[in-house]
């Protein structure tokens, strides 16, 4: 460090300060040889078994029941698997019953967070520190455990085991960072563009439709397509608040102590798809959605 | 995150905001603070414990005492009263039917009333099943009255306007169903308590003249589920693997978050590409997450294949069985090790988003290396965001729930958000079910005081 010093001090380009500087280089070489490292551990850490489980629900029952498992790509290749798992009892009900509620789940809650969220980040009002934090903290809360009460509820109601009483619940789950995520996608299209519109004549009605809503459309989606995943990961709420109308991850929970690997590895790997998918299109969006937590 | 605009200011009161965040808040309030509420409640509150008897058998007349469930009555009365349509579910209903007729009386005359269906023989139904007419039973026994009465309401104890004879022929128009209620006299600590109750509290003895209470329809205050709750031979084990497994989860997330987050902010090449693989798990549930890892440590699975391929082991090892809770533990650990840290390695790039280049530029020029940067520059700035992701991640530690039953079954290794699942799913005990929902909610309420100081101490030092 005291040499770093020294070169800054000295002005003149001098051997010794030449050397200094490729020593630089060459560690920040190193540096960057590291980085590549790691990333590529970090990767497989994340990747290898994701693969071991796609291996897995992608080849013969007979394989997945063998041992030892093959562990490069010499699996046969095979549907069949995947097949039983589909065709086992309650999972295409299933698979058709979280699609209902993650697809009503995310029209409620943006449809219900999307004025909230426009309000935080274009009003000053009184409250809208509080009900910021307010937000804030029911989103740290757990709130699934709730559905406990909410199933006596639903039960002394009767909707219970009904996805659509369900899809109520995750609506709940999914509100508050729907707020958060939507408020700062629509904090990022500057107002002096609605007020541009509004200048030339547009109601706020219409500035909104015209103007804003084009510019946050992808922000909206990104936040829609992770309450979807949000809602089609959901297990808790889900186990507790149906009974025949189970969502997929239910159906495969409640079957797990009495069902084969061939289904489970298959069950696993298919819950899986809509992240391995989705991720990718909304990963510019995610620090939106988390990173704001702090803000 | 550039929500740097700042929100415009208006004149006067705008009411437009408060409109705006109403939906909002209405459906918080009914699906957050009422279930809150209505958790609590269940945990500390037997909903029948007492029973209010009432002066007269009407639904609003007023209250002559209250019994607790259990007690032994004397039945001194019986009346048929009409029902609430919506409590036509309730179990243990003693009901009556009662038919609207037409009829002629002795004297030729066309009366119109209610009487008991018990006093109608009925001799033609309509295809739907409903009767239509019918003739008045005969009284066998020589003591009773041998006529029936027609009542004005629904009622025995309304307005008797007509008698008939037995076997008049009545035409059958109407019906209503009506619940039984008891006059009873029961006894408390001596107090003699005497008034009358629906027939669905009170369960019958012997020749019907004597009863006891079967439930009540106010509620006291409670501490048996909560007792029964830590009591319960699971809730120990279940509170210490929960924290057991938030102290080995949550450095190792950080220490992993943090490097993860250090690779993303030196920005390699195919950046994008490495940012979706490291958030790729942000997307997985907990239980895909347990059946992947089972799908490792299972007996026969990639783990001893891996050692036996490798010539370690000769026979493959039993990782998840109940006697080797050890290995169970730690297939949880990197489960959600592997699955949850994509969610502090977010929050954490997005706070180092917020340190200045030049700071760390600066820090490079004169010399400091890697770990003196992040010991001296990053960490310290990072504190907020680490804070926040610390409590958020235990928070949600405190939720794991289907990755311990993939792993464990759910019976060697089990936690809190499992046995509320037990007492609810497989015991039926709810209230035990919401006492256990509660205690992990009063463990979150405790964490999140840290946590909105955390976000009041970023506020600051940001504003």
């Amino acid at each position: 460090m005291t040499t770093a010093l020294e070169s800054k001090t000295t002005a003149q380009a001098s051997p010794e300060v030449l050397a200094i500087h490729r020593r630089m280089l060459r560690r920040q070489r190193l540096g960057r040889a590291l980085v590549y490292v790691v990333a590529i551990l970090i990767s497989l850490w994340v990747l290898v078994p994701i693969w071991f489980i796609a291996s897995m629900a992608f080849t013969t029952p007979q394989v997945v029941r063998s041992y030892p498992k093959g562990v490069l790509p010499f699996i046969p290749f095979s549907t069949d698997t995947m097949a039983f798992f589909l065709r086992s009892a309650g999972i295409i009900p299933g698979i058709i019953n979280s699609v209902v509620v993650a697809l009503i789940t995310l029209v409620l809650s943006t449809l219900i967070a999307a004025p909230a969220g426009y309000a935080l980040s274009r009003y000053v009002f009184r409250g809208r520190d509080a009900f910021r934090l307010a937000i804030l903290a029911v989103r740290a809360f757990p709130i699934v455990v709730l559905s406990i009460p909410l199933a006596v509820v639903f039960l002394r109601l009767r909707i219970y085991d009904s996805i659509y009483s369900l899809a109520l619940m995750h609506t709940a789950l999914a509100l508050p960072t729907t707020v958060l995520v939507l408020s700062s996608v629509f904090a990022s299209i500057p107002y002096e563009l609605e007020e541009a519109a509004q200048v030339f004549g547009c109601s706020p009605v219409r500035a909104f439709r015209h103007v804003v809503l084009p510019l946050a459309l992808p922000g909206i989606a990104a936040s829609a397509i992770f309450t979807f995943v949000l809602s089609w990961n959901e297990v808790f709420a889900a186990t507790i608040l149906t009974l025949r109308n189970r969502t997929l991850p239910a159906q495969v929970l409640v079957n797990l102590n009495i069902s084969s690997e061939p289904y489970q590895f298959a069950g696993g790997f298919f819950l899986m798809i809509p992240a391995l998918i989705f991720i990718f299109f909304i990963r510019r969006y995610l620090f939106n959605m988390w990173g704001q937590i702090t803000k | 995150m550039s929500d740097a605009s700042p929100p415009k200011r208006r004149k006067g009161i705008n009411w437009a905001p408060y409109l705006l965040i109403l939906p909002t808040l209405i459906y918080l309030l009914l699906f957050f603070g009422y279930p809150m509420v209505r958790g609590l409640l269940l945990a500390v509150q037997d909903e029948g414990a007492r029973l209010a008897v009432l002066s007269d058998a009407e639904r609003s007349s007023p209250t002559s005492g209250t019994l607790p469930r259990g007690t032994s009555v004397e039945i001194l009365d019986r009346q048929a009263n009409a029902i609430d349509p919506a409590d036509l579910g309730q179990t243990n209903m003693v009901t009556e039917t009662w038919y609207f007729i037409q009829a002629q009386d002795a004297s030729g005359q066309t009366v119109e009333g209610w009487t008991p269906e018990t006093r109608i023989r009925v001799r033609e139904q309509d295809e739907e099943g409903r009767p239509v007419a019918g003739t008045v039973r005969s009284v066998i026994s020589s003591t009773a009255d041998p006529l029936t009465s027609v009542y004005a309401e629904p009622d025995g104890g309304s307005e008797i306007i007509a008698r008939l004879e037995a076997r008049s022929e009545v035409q059958i128009s109407d019906q209503s169903t009506l619940e039984i209620w008891y006059q009873i006299r029961g006894e408390e600590n001596g107090q003699v308590v005497e008034g009358w109750a629906p027939s669905r509290y009170i369960q019958t003895l012997g020749d019907g003249s004597t009863g006891r209470i079967a439930r009540g329809n106010l509620a006291q205050f409670t501490t048996i589920y909560i007792r029964r709750m830590i009591n319960d031979r699971f809730f120990w084990p279940a509170l210490t693997t929960t924290a057991l497994l938030i102290v080995l989860i949550i450095p190792a997330q950080f220490v992993l978050a943090i490097i993860m987050a250090l690779v993303i902010q030196a920005n390699p090449k195919f950046n994008s590409i490495f940012l979706y693989i490291f958030s790729i798990a942000l997307g997985i549930s907990d239980l895909a997450a347990g059946i992947l890892w089972y799908s490792i440590f299972t007996q026969s699975g990639y783990l001893n294949s891996i050692l036996q391929g490798l010539g370690l082991i000769e026979r493959p090892i039993t990782y998840l069985s109940a006697g080797s809770r050890h290995w169970i533990i730690l297939a949880i650990w990197l489960a959600e090790v592997w699955r949850a840290t994509s969610l502090v390695m977010v929050i954490v790039v997005a706070g180092m988003q917020a340190i200045s280049r030049e700071v760390l530029e600066a820090a490079e020029v004169f010399g400091a290396n890697l770990w003196q940067r992040i010991r001296h520059i990053i960490l310290p700035l990072l504190r907020p965001s680490l804070q926040v992701a610390l409590i958020l991640r235990t928070i949600l530690a405190l939720q794991v729930f289907a990755v311990v039953i993939a792993l464990s079954g759910g019976d060697v290794v089990t936690v809190l958000a499992n046995e509320t699942y037990r007492q609810y799913y497989d015991l039926r005990n709810f209230n035990v079910a919401a006492a256990y929902a509660s205690f992990i909610l009063l463990l979150s309420m405790i964490t999140s005081v840290f946590y909105l100081r955390a976000v009041r101490y970023q506020e600051e030092t940001t504003a």
